[in-house]
Protein backbone atom coordinates (compact mmCIF):
# COMPACT_ATOMS: atom_id res chain seq x y z
CA UNK A 1 0.00 0.00 0.00
CA UNK A 2 1.09 3.25 -1.08
CA UNK A 3 1.94 6.08 1.66
CA UNK A 4 -0.98 7.88 -0.02
CA UNK A 5 -3.43 4.80 -0.02
CA UNK A 6 -1.88 4.31 3.39
CA UNK A 7 -3.52 8.09 4.56
CA UNK A 8 -6.80 7.47 2.64
CA UNK A 9 -7.47 4.61 4.68
CA UNK A 10 -6.83 5.66 8.07
CA UNK A 11 -9.18 8.20 7.24
CA UNK A 12 -11.86 5.93 6.30
CA UNK A 13 -11.24 4.29 9.73
CA UNK A 14 -11.15 7.52 11.70
CA UNK A 15 -7.26 7.03 12.88
CA UNK A 16 -7.73 10.45 14.12
CA UNK A 17 -3.99 9.84 15.69
CA UNK A 18 -1.97 8.32 13.42
CA UNK A 19 -3.62 10.95 10.15
CA UNK A 20 -1.42 13.55 10.96
CA UNK A 21 2.13 11.60 11.02
CA UNK A 22 0.75 9.27 7.86
CA UNK A 23 -0.31 13.18 6.15
CA UNK A 24 3.97 14.17 7.34
CA UNK A 25 5.58 11.04 6.04
CA UNK A 26 3.35 11.23 2.81
CA UNK A 27 4.92 14.90 2.48
CA UNK A 28 8.38 13.54 3.56
CA UNK A 29 8.49 11.03 0.72
CA UNK A 30 7.25 13.84 -1.79
CA UNK A 31 3.44 13.75 -2.75
CA UNK A 32 1.98 16.94 -3.28
CA UNK A 33 -0.47 18.07 -0.55
CA UNK A 34 -3.19 18.41 -3.57
CA UNK A 35 -2.75 14.45 -4.25
CA UNK A 36 -2.95 13.89 -0.47
CA UNK A 37 -6.07 15.86 0.16
CA UNK A 38 -7.25 14.21 -3.19
CA UNK A 39 -7.06 11.32 -1.22
CA UNK A 40 -8.36 12.22 2.16
CA UNK A 41 -11.77 13.70 -0.26
CA UNK A 42 -11.86 10.29 -1.69
CA UNK A 43 -11.62 8.47 1.58
CA UNK A 44 -14.50 10.54 3.45
CA UNK A 45 -16.38 9.82 0.10
CA UNK A 46 -16.19 6.18 0.83
CA UNK A 47 -17.30 6.97 4.34
CA UNK A 48 -20.08 8.85 3.08
CA UNK A 49 -21.58 6.07 0.86
CA UNK A 50 -21.23 3.34 3.73
CA UNK A 51 -23.29 5.77 5.93
CA UNK A 52 -25.65 6.10 3.14
CA UNK A 53 -26.34 2.31 3.07
CA UNK A 54 -26.10 1.63 6.53
CA UNK A 55 -22.80 0.16 6.78
CA UNK A 56 -21.49 2.44 9.56
CA UNK A 57 -23.34 5.43 11.78
CA UNK A 58 -22.99 8.91 12.70
CA UNK A 59 -19.64 7.95 15.85
CA UNK A 60 -17.52 6.39 12.59
CA UNK A 61 -18.63 9.26 10.05
CA UNK A 62 -17.73 11.93 12.68
CA UNK A 63 -14.50 10.35 14.10
CA UNK A 64 -13.49 9.92 10.23
CA UNK A 65 -14.18 13.61 9.79
CA UNK A 66 -12.08 14.41 12.52
CA UNK A 67 -9.02 11.93 10.82
CA UNK A 68 -9.61 13.91 7.92
CA UNK A 69 -9.21 17.25 9.22
CA UNK A 70 -6.25 16.18 11.63
CA UNK A 71 -4.17 15.71 8.01
CA UNK A 72 -5.87 18.66 7.04
CA UNK A 73 -4.11 20.89 9.56
CA UNK A 74 -0.61 19.07 9.09
CA UNK A 75 -1.43 19.68 4.97
CA UNK A 76 -2.33 23.65 5.44
CA UNK A 77 0.78 25.25 5.45
CA UNK A 78 1.65 22.70 2.02
CA UNK A 79 -0.79 23.70 0.16
CA UNK A 80 0.18 26.58 -2.79
CA UNK A 81 -1.02 29.92 -1.86
CA UNK A 82 -3.65 31.12 -3.95
CA UNK A 83 -4.50 28.08 -5.11
CA UNK A 84 -7.74 27.19 -4.39
CA UNK A 85 -8.93 23.61 -3.81
CA UNK A 86 -12.29 25.00 -3.04
CA UNK A 87 -15.34 23.34 -4.84
CA UNK A 88 -17.02 27.00 -4.00
CA UNK A 89 -18.53 27.87 -0.47
CA UNK A 90 -21.71 26.30 0.68
CA UNK A 91 -24.13 28.19 3.05
CA UNK A 92 -26.24 26.21 5.08
CA UNK A 93 -28.66 26.37 7.97
CA UNK A 94 -31.85 24.67 9.63
CA UNK A 95 -34.97 26.96 8.27
CA UNK A 96 -37.13 28.82 10.30
CA UNK A 97 -38.95 27.10 13.00
CA UNK A 98 -36.98 24.35 13.64
CA UNK A 99 -34.23 23.84 15.91
CA UNK A 100 -32.61 20.53 15.11
CA UNK A 101 -28.84 20.46 14.46
CA UNK A 102 -26.93 17.38 14.22
CA UNK A 103 -28.33 16.60 11.11
CA UNK A 104 -27.53 19.77 9.47
CA UNK A 105 -24.29 19.26 11.17
CA UNK A 106 -23.12 16.15 9.57
CA UNK A 107 -24.19 17.51 6.11
CA UNK A 108 -21.81 20.08 6.84
CA UNK A 109 -19.03 18.20 8.18
CA UNK A 110 -19.35 16.03 5.03
CA UNK A 111 -20.10 18.64 2.37
CA UNK A 112 -16.54 20.43 3.55
CA UNK A 113 -14.78 17.15 3.63
CA UNK A 114 -16.01 17.03 -0.17
CA UNK A 115 -14.15 20.17 -0.64
CA UNK A 116 -16.80 22.78 -0.08
CA UNK A 117 -15.83 26.11 2.11
CA UNK A 118 -18.60 25.98 5.01
CA UNK A 119 -20.73 29.13 6.36
CA UNK A 120 -22.85 27.49 8.96
CA UNK A 121 -25.45 29.87 9.49
CA UNK A 122 -27.09 27.23 11.89
CA UNK A 123 -30.52 27.08 13.23
CA UNK A 124 -34.01 28.43 13.32
CA UNK A 125 -32.44 30.50 10.02
CA UNK A 126 -35.15 33.00 8.03
CA UNK A 127 -34.46 33.00 4.56
CA UNK A 128 -33.64 36.67 4.65
CA UNK A 129 -30.59 35.13 6.73
CA UNK A 130 -29.96 32.91 4.02
CA UNK A 131 -30.08 35.89 1.05
CA UNK A 132 -27.81 37.72 3.56
CA UNK A 133 -25.08 35.09 3.52
CA UNK A 134 -25.36 34.67 -0.05
CA UNK A 135 -24.84 38.12 -0.71
CA UNK A 136 -21.91 38.74 1.91
CA UNK A 137 -20.02 35.77 1.31
CA UNK A 138 -17.66 35.08 -2.13
CA UNK A 139 -17.72 32.08 -4.06
CA UNK A 140 -21.47 31.06 -3.12
CA UNK A 141 -22.26 27.69 -4.84
CA UNK A 142 -24.59 26.11 -2.87
CA UNK A 143 -27.29 26.61 -0.28
CA UNK A 144 -27.94 23.59 1.48
CA UNK A 145 -31.89 23.72 3.58
CA UNK A 146 -32.27 21.44 6.57
CA UNK A 147 -35.21 21.19 8.46
CA UNK A 148 -36.57 17.96 10.42
CA UNK A 149 -40.27 18.90 11.13
CA UNK A 150 -42.79 18.43 9.11
CA UNK A 151 -44.63 21.53 10.59
CA UNK A 152 -41.21 23.96 9.08
CA UNK A 153 -41.73 22.61 5.48
CA UNK A 154 -43.85 25.47 4.45
CA UNK A 155 -40.80 27.85 5.82
CA UNK A 156 -38.21 25.43 3.59
CA UNK A 157 -40.82 26.20 0.70
CA UNK A 158 -40.51 29.97 1.45
CA UNK A 159 -36.88 30.14 1.92
CA UNK A 160 -36.44 28.66 -1.43
CA UNK A 161 -38.58 30.63 -3.34
CA UNK A 162 -37.03 33.69 -1.67
CA UNK A 163 -33.77 32.37 -2.75
CA UNK A 164 -34.60 32.00 -6.08
CA UNK A 165 -36.36 34.88 -6.76
CA UNK A 166 -34.19 37.28 -4.84
CA UNK A 167 -32.19 38.23 -7.81
CA UNK A 168 -28.60 36.58 -6.98
CA UNK A 169 -27.26 33.82 -9.29
CA UNK A 170 -24.47 31.32 -9.39
CA UNK A 171 -25.74 28.93 -6.92
CA UNK A 172 -27.49 25.80 -6.44
CA UNK A 173 -30.21 25.28 -3.61
CA UNK A 174 -30.18 21.48 -1.80
CA UNK A 175 -33.02 20.44 0.35
CA UNK A 176 -33.34 17.63 2.97
CA UNK A 177 -34.19 16.24 6.44
CA UNK A 178 -36.77 13.85 7.81
CA UNK A 179 -39.52 14.92 6.26
CA UNK A 180 -38.36 16.18 2.72
CA UNK A 181 -39.02 14.29 -0.22
CA UNK A 182 -37.61 14.04 -4.18
CA UNK A 183 -41.72 14.93 -4.49
CA UNK A 184 -41.64 17.83 -2.01
CA UNK A 185 -38.10 19.41 -2.99
CA UNK A 186 -39.45 19.25 -6.66
CA UNK A 187 -42.45 20.81 -5.86
CA UNK A 188 -40.55 23.79 -4.58
CA UNK A 189 -38.51 24.42 -6.85
CA UNK A 190 -34.84 22.84 -4.78
CA UNK A 191 -32.39 22.09 -7.56
CA UNK A 192 -31.32 18.86 -5.15
CA UNK A 193 -32.63 16.94 -2.82
CA UNK A 194 -30.84 14.14 -0.26
CA UNK A 195 -31.90 11.76 2.39
CA UNK A 196 -28.37 12.17 4.00
CA UNK A 197 -25.47 13.23 4.81
CA UNK A 198 -23.57 11.39 3.03
CA UNK A 199 -25.75 11.53 -0.29
CA UNK A 200 -25.49 15.31 0.39
CA UNK A 201 -22.09 15.80 -0.11
CA UNK A 202 -21.88 13.78 -3.14
CA UNK A 203 -25.04 15.47 -4.84
CA UNK A 204 -23.45 18.85 -3.97
CA UNK A 205 -20.47 18.11 -5.77
CA UNK A 206 -22.33 16.51 -8.86
CA UNK A 207 -24.41 20.35 -8.21
CA UNK A 208 -21.70 22.26 -8.62
CA UNK A 209 -19.49 20.23 -11.74
CA UNK A 210 -22.77 20.15 -13.60
CA UNK A 211 -23.58 23.90 -13.05
CA UNK B 1 -65.34 -6.15 28.01
CA UNK B 2 -61.85 -6.53 29.48
CA UNK B 3 -60.71 -4.01 31.51
CA UNK B 4 -57.74 -1.71 30.25
CA UNK B 5 -55.08 -3.46 31.89
CA UNK B 6 -56.49 -6.89 31.24
CA UNK B 7 -56.65 -5.52 27.28
CA UNK B 8 -52.90 -4.77 27.18
CA UNK B 9 -52.03 -7.70 29.17
CA UNK B 10 -54.35 -10.36 26.40
CA UNK B 11 -52.49 -8.19 23.59
CA UNK B 12 -48.76 -8.45 24.42
CA UNK B 13 -48.96 -11.98 25.64
CA UNK B 14 -50.33 -13.73 22.44
CA UNK B 15 -54.06 -14.24 24.04
CA UNK B 16 -57.34 -13.20 23.18
CA UNK B 17 -57.66 -9.02 23.42
CA UNK B 18 -61.43 -7.83 22.60
CA UNK B 19 -60.32 -4.33 21.00
CA UNK B 20 -56.94 -2.81 20.00
CA UNK B 21 -55.45 -1.24 22.52
CA UNK B 22 -56.04 2.23 22.31
CA UNK B 23 -52.62 4.49 22.44
CA UNK B 24 -51.76 5.50 26.29
CA UNK B 25 -55.20 3.81 27.79
CA UNK B 26 -53.76 1.36 29.85
CA UNK B 27 -51.09 3.91 31.30
CA UNK B 28 -52.07 5.84 33.91
CA UNK B 29 -48.80 8.90 34.12
CA UNK B 30 -48.13 10.39 37.39
CA UNK B 31 -46.32 13.82 35.67
CA UNK B 32 -46.83 15.32 38.94
CA UNK B 33 -43.98 13.28 40.14
CA UNK B 34 -40.99 15.36 41.16
CA UNK B 35 -38.00 15.46 38.86
CA UNK B 36 -36.19 17.84 36.94
CA UNK B 37 -36.99 21.63 36.16
CA UNK B 38 -38.38 22.25 32.55
CA UNK B 39 -38.72 24.99 30.78
CA UNK B 40 -42.53 26.61 29.89
CA UNK B 41 -42.87 27.89 26.21
CA UNK B 42 -40.80 30.95 25.82
CA UNK B 43 -38.35 30.71 28.89
CA UNK B 44 -34.80 29.67 28.88
CA UNK B 45 -33.86 27.71 32.09
CA UNK B 46 -30.41 25.70 33.70
CA UNK B 47 -31.87 22.63 35.13
CA UNK B 48 -30.34 20.89 38.43
CA UNK B 49 -27.42 18.88 35.73
CA UNK B 50 -26.66 22.30 34.97
CA UNK B 51 -27.97 21.84 31.31
CA UNK B 52 -29.52 25.16 29.68
CA UNK B 53 -32.48 24.20 28.21
CA UNK B 54 -34.54 26.42 26.04
CA UNK B 55 -38.15 26.90 24.55
CA UNK B 56 -38.50 29.30 22.17
CA UNK B 57 -42.74 30.44 21.88
CA UNK B 58 -42.55 29.48 18.25
CA UNK B 59 -41.09 25.96 18.19
CA UNK B 60 -43.05 22.59 19.56
CA UNK B 61 -40.74 21.98 22.30
CA UNK B 62 -37.61 22.76 24.51
CA UNK B 63 -33.88 22.61 23.38
CA UNK B 64 -30.65 21.73 25.10
CA UNK B 65 -28.33 24.70 24.22
CA UNK B 66 -25.01 23.40 23.32
CA UNK B 67 -22.14 26.35 22.50
CA UNK B 68 -19.29 26.54 24.70
CA UNK B 69 -20.94 28.76 26.76
CA UNK B 70 -23.43 26.65 28.11
CA UNK B 71 -22.22 22.72 27.06
CA UNK B 72 -22.15 21.16 30.51
CA UNK B 73 -19.19 18.71 29.89
CA UNK B 74 -16.05 20.80 27.04
CA UNK B 75 -14.07 17.71 28.12
CA UNK B 76 -14.77 14.49 28.72
CA UNK B 77 -11.59 14.04 30.80
CA UNK B 78 -12.77 16.33 33.59
CA UNK B 79 -16.18 15.38 33.15
CA UNK B 80 -16.24 14.51 37.35
CA UNK B 81 -15.11 18.07 38.29
CA UNK B 82 -17.81 20.03 36.33
CA UNK B 83 -20.94 17.20 37.03
CA UNK B 84 -22.59 17.27 40.34
CA UNK B 85 -25.65 14.92 40.64
CA UNK B 86 -28.81 16.24 41.17
CA UNK B 87 -30.69 15.22 45.12
CA UNK B 88 -33.10 12.47 44.68
CA UNK B 89 -34.91 13.78 48.11
CA UNK B 90 -37.90 15.95 48.17
CA UNK B 91 -40.13 16.77 50.56
CA UNK B 92 -43.88 15.27 51.22
CA UNK B 93 -45.00 18.40 49.71
CA UNK B 94 -43.25 17.82 46.62
CA UNK B 95 -44.40 14.39 46.62
CA UNK B 96 -48.28 14.92 47.71
CA UNK B 97 -49.67 15.86 44.25
CA UNK B 98 -48.31 12.98 42.58
CA UNK B 99 -49.34 10.32 45.75
CA UNK B 100 -52.84 11.79 45.07
CA UNK B 101 -53.21 10.92 41.72
CA UNK B 102 -51.55 7.37 41.90
CA UNK B 103 -54.18 6.22 44.90
CA UNK B 104 -56.88 7.77 42.30
CA UNK B 105 -55.79 5.54 39.97
CA UNK B 106 -57.78 2.05 39.86
CA UNK B 107 -55.29 -0.04 39.05
CA UNK B 108 -57.51 -3.37 37.94
CA UNK B 109 -58.28 -0.85 35.08
CA UNK B 110 -54.39 0.87 34.33
CA UNK B 111 -51.12 0.90 35.54
CA UNK B 112 -50.14 3.53 37.89
CA UNK B 113 -46.95 4.62 35.77
CA UNK B 114 -43.47 6.77 36.08
CA UNK B 115 -42.50 8.92 33.66
CA UNK B 116 -38.41 8.90 33.71
CA UNK B 117 -36.72 11.41 31.21
CA UNK B 118 -33.93 11.93 29.95
CA UNK B 119 -32.77 8.03 29.66
CA UNK B 120 -29.03 7.37 29.81
CA UNK B 121 -28.22 8.18 25.91
CA UNK B 122 -30.01 11.14 26.12
CA UNK B 123 -28.14 12.75 29.34
CA UNK B 124 -24.82 12.04 27.72
CA UNK B 125 -25.47 14.30 24.97
CA UNK B 126 -27.60 17.02 26.69
CA UNK B 127 -24.38 17.20 29.52
CA UNK B 128 -22.12 17.01 26.27
CA UNK B 129 -23.70 18.05 23.06
CA UNK B 130 -24.48 15.15 20.62
CA UNK B 131 -20.84 15.23 18.43
CA UNK B 132 -18.79 14.85 21.57
CA UNK B 133 -20.99 11.93 23.08
CA UNK B 134 -20.50 9.78 20.14
CA UNK B 135 -16.86 10.61 19.48
CA UNK B 136 -16.34 10.31 22.79
CA UNK B 137 -17.71 6.82 22.25
CA UNK B 138 -14.43 6.14 20.18
CA UNK B 139 -11.71 8.29 21.87
CA UNK B 140 -12.15 7.73 25.49
CA UNK B 141 -14.35 4.71 26.15
CA UNK B 142 -13.27 4.39 29.93
CA UNK B 143 -14.18 7.79 30.44
CA UNK B 144 -17.53 7.42 29.16
CA UNK B 145 -18.71 4.31 30.69
CA UNK B 146 -17.58 6.28 34.05
CA UNK B 147 -20.28 8.94 33.16
CA UNK B 148 -22.90 6.03 32.09
CA UNK B 149 -22.59 3.84 35.49
CA UNK B 150 -22.59 7.35 37.07
CA UNK B 151 -26.54 8.60 34.92
CA UNK B 152 -27.02 4.92 35.85
CA UNK B 153 -26.96 5.01 39.94
CA UNK B 154 -28.40 8.52 39.50
CA UNK B 155 -31.28 7.07 37.83
CA UNK B 156 -31.36 4.60 40.59
CA UNK B 157 -31.34 6.65 43.23
CA UNK B 158 -34.13 8.21 42.24
CA UNK B 159 -36.09 4.58 41.31
CA UNK B 160 -35.93 3.64 44.82
CA UNK B 161 -37.56 7.29 46.20
CA UNK B 162 -40.32 7.25 43.61
CA UNK B 163 -41.23 3.08 44.15
CA UNK B 164 -41.20 4.00 48.36
CA UNK B 165 -43.67 6.82 47.48
CA UNK B 166 -46.19 5.90 44.52
CA UNK B 167 -45.59 2.22 44.34
CA UNK B 168 -45.45 1.94 40.00
CA UNK B 169 -46.97 -0.94 38.08
CA UNK B 170 -45.18 0.50 34.97
CA UNK B 171 -42.45 2.41 34.02
CA UNK B 172 -42.37 4.75 30.50
CA UNK B 173 -38.74 5.49 30.30
CA UNK B 174 -37.37 8.26 27.32
CA UNK B 175 -34.58 7.69 25.74
CA UNK B 176 -34.36 8.40 21.52
CA UNK B 177 -31.90 5.90 19.97
CA UNK B 178 -32.17 6.78 16.61
CA UNK B 179 -33.24 9.34 13.84
CA UNK B 180 -36.18 8.50 11.61
CA UNK B 181 -33.90 6.37 9.17
CA UNK B 182 -31.15 5.15 11.74
CA UNK B 183 -30.03 4.13 14.80
CA UNK B 184 -27.47 6.72 16.00
CA UNK B 185 -24.83 4.37 16.85
CA UNK B 186 -24.38 0.28 15.59
CA UNK B 187 -26.07 -2.41 17.82
CA UNK B 188 -22.48 -3.48 18.42
CA UNK B 189 -21.40 -0.13 19.99
CA UNK B 190 -24.89 0.18 21.69
CA UNK B 191 -24.16 -3.20 23.13
CA UNK B 192 -20.58 -2.09 24.18
CA UNK B 193 -21.56 0.75 26.35
CA UNK B 194 -25.60 0.55 26.81
CA UNK B 195 -26.81 -2.92 26.95
CA UNK B 196 -25.56 -3.62 30.90
CA UNK B 197 -26.24 -0.77 32.35
CA UNK B 198 -30.01 -0.67 30.86
CA UNK B 199 -30.23 -4.08 31.95
CA UNK B 200 -29.36 -3.05 35.83
CA UNK B 201 -31.96 -0.25 35.35
CA UNK B 202 -34.48 -1.87 34.21
CA UNK B 203 -33.92 -5.10 36.34
CA UNK B 204 -34.03 -2.53 39.63
CA UNK B 205 -37.33 -1.14 38.39
CA UNK B 206 -38.44 -4.86 37.88
CA UNK B 207 -37.41 -6.29 40.96
CA UNK B 208 -39.47 -3.64 43.10
CA UNK B 209 -42.32 -4.03 41.71
CA UNK B 210 -42.88 -2.43 38.17
CA UNK B 211 -44.06 -5.21 35.93
CA UNK B 212 -43.86 -3.39 32.49
CA UNK B 213 -41.44 -1.70 30.92
CA UNK B 214 -42.51 0.72 27.78
CA UNK B 215 -39.83 2.56 25.97
CA UNK B 216 -39.73 5.53 24.31
CA UNK B 217 -37.52 5.68 21.14
CA UNK B 218 -39.40 7.41 18.09
CA UNK B 219 -37.30 6.35 15.80
CA UNK B 220 -35.57 3.80 13.42
CA UNK B 221 -34.48 1.34 15.82
CA UNK B 222 -34.99 -2.12 14.81
CA UNK B 223 -31.73 -3.10 14.89
CA UNK B 224 -32.04 -2.57 18.32
CA UNK B 225 -34.74 -4.61 19.29
CA UNK B 226 -32.59 -7.66 20.04
CA UNK B 227 -30.90 -5.57 22.86
CA UNK B 228 -34.36 -4.34 23.40
CA UNK B 229 -35.04 -7.13 24.56
CA UNK B 230 -32.67 -8.45 26.58
CA UNK B 231 -32.63 -5.39 28.63
CA UNK B 232 -36.29 -6.09 29.52
CA UNK B 233 -37.76 -4.03 27.43
CA UNK B 234 -42.08 -4.99 27.35
CA UNK B 235 -43.28 -2.41 24.70
CA UNK B 236 -40.88 -0.52 22.40
CA UNK B 237 -43.37 2.81 22.09
CA UNK B 238 -42.54 4.92 19.00
CA UNK B 239 -41.80 2.48 16.12
CA UNK B 240 -41.98 4.23 13.14
CA UNK B 241 -43.33 3.26 10.06
CA UNK B 242 -39.54 2.92 8.96
CA UNK B 243 -38.65 -0.34 11.13
CA UNK B 244 -41.19 -2.12 8.93
CA UNK B 245 -43.22 -3.36 12.07
CA UNK B 246 -45.24 -6.05 10.44
CA UNK B 247 -41.88 -7.93 10.01
CA UNK B 248 -40.61 -7.01 13.36
CA UNK B 249 -43.90 -8.47 15.02
CA UNK B 250 -43.54 -11.62 12.94
CA UNK B 251 -39.75 -11.63 14.08
CA UNK B 252 -40.12 -11.04 17.76
CA UNK B 253 -43.90 -10.60 18.75
CA UNK B 254 -44.35 -12.37 22.18
CA UNK B 255 -40.33 -11.23 23.37
CA UNK B 256 -41.24 -7.41 22.96
CA UNK B 257 -44.33 -5.40 22.01
CA UNK B 258 -44.50 -2.70 19.76
CA UNK B 259 -46.73 0.41 20.24
CA UNK B 260 -46.49 3.61 17.16
CA UNK B 261 -46.60 2.76 13.45
CA UNK B 262 -48.83 6.05 13.38
CA UNK B 263 -45.98 8.45 12.24
CA UNK B 264 -46.67 11.98 14.34
CA UNK B 265 -44.59 13.75 11.78
CA UNK B 266 -47.25 13.77 8.96
CA UNK B 267 -50.32 13.74 11.03
CA UNK B 268 -49.35 16.68 14.00
CA UNK B 269 -49.36 19.67 12.28
CA UNK B 270 -51.62 22.89 12.45
CA UNK B 271 -53.68 21.78 9.39
CA UNK B 272 -54.14 18.61 10.29
CA UNK B 273 -57.53 16.18 9.17
CA UNK B 274 -59.31 13.65 11.00
CA UNK B 275 -59.42 11.96 7.52
CA UNK B 276 -55.58 11.36 7.14
CA UNK B 277 -55.24 10.14 10.46
CA UNK B 278 -58.16 7.38 10.16
CA UNK B 279 -55.96 6.33 6.68
CA UNK B 280 -53.17 6.14 8.58
CA UNK B 281 -54.27 4.47 11.60
CA UNK B 282 -56.17 1.84 9.68
CA UNK B 283 -52.98 0.84 7.82
CA UNK B 284 -51.28 0.48 10.79
CA UNK B 285 -54.01 -1.70 12.00
CA UNK B 286 -54.33 -3.43 9.17
CA UNK B 287 -50.73 -4.50 8.51
CA UNK B 288 -49.84 -4.92 12.05
CA UNK B 289 -52.69 -7.04 13.37
CA UNK B 290 -54.19 -7.93 16.81
CA UNK B 291 -51.13 -9.31 19.00
CA UNK B 292 -47.96 -7.90 20.00
CA UNK B 293 -48.62 -4.75 18.50
CA UNK B 294 -50.62 -1.25 20.02
CA UNK B 295 -51.49 1.56 17.64
CA UNK B 296 -50.31 4.57 18.77
CA UNK B 297 -49.20 7.99 17.36
CA UNK B 298 -45.18 7.66 17.66
CA UNK B 299 -45.05 10.82 19.65
CA UNK B 300 -43.87 10.26 23.95
CA UNK B 301 -46.83 11.38 26.02
CA UNK B 302 -50.41 10.73 25.97
CA UNK B 303 -51.14 14.04 23.96
CA UNK B 304 -50.34 15.68 20.44
CA UNK B 305 -48.14 18.82 19.70
CA UNK B 306 -51.17 20.03 18.21
CA UNK B 307 -55.24 20.21 19.85
CA UNK B 308 -57.42 17.36 18.50
CA UNK B 309 -54.86 15.04 16.98
CA UNK B 310 -54.23 12.59 19.83
CA UNK B 311 -58.70 12.32 19.69
CA UNK B 312 -58.62 12.12 16.65
CA UNK B 313 -56.18 8.83 16.35
CA UNK B 314 -58.14 7.49 19.47
CA UNK B 315 -61.32 8.08 17.76
CA UNK B 316 -60.04 6.41 14.34
CA UNK B 317 -58.43 3.33 16.55
CA UNK B 318 -61.62 2.79 18.23
CA UNK B 319 -63.27 2.61 14.78
CA UNK B 320 -60.62 -0.21 13.78
CA UNK B 321 -61.21 -2.27 16.81
CA UNK B 322 -65.26 -2.48 16.14
CA UNK B 323 -64.37 -3.25 12.32
CA UNK B 324 -61.64 -5.86 13.16
CA UNK B 325 -62.34 -7.63 16.41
Amino acid sequence: MSKIEEVKANVETGKTKLVPGLVQEALDEGCSAMDILAAMVDGMGVVGDKFSCGAIFVPEMLIAAKAMSKGVEVLKPHLAEGASSSLGTCIIGTVQGDLHDIGKNLVAMMVESAGFDIVDLGVDVSAEKFITAVKENKAVKLVACSGLLSTTMPAMKQTVAALKTCGLTGFKVMVGGAPVTQEFATEIGADAYAPDAGSAAVTAKALVTAA
Amino acid sequence: MLTKRQNLMETIRGGNPDRFVNQYEYLDIILEAPLRTRPQRGETITNEWGITLSWPEDQMGPFPIHDDAHRVIKDITRWKEVIKCPSVEFSDAQWAPAIAHANSVDREDKFVTVFFASGTFEMTHFLMGMEDALMGLYEEPELMHDLIDYLVDYELRYAEQIIKRLKPDALFHHDDWGSQIASFMSPDMFKEFFLEPYKKTYKFWKDNGVELIVHHSDSYAANLVPHMIEMGIDIWQGVMTTNNTPELIKKYGGQISFMGEIDSGPLDHPDWDAKTIAQHVEKACTTCGKHYFIPCLTQGLHFSSFPGVYDAATEAINKMSKKLF
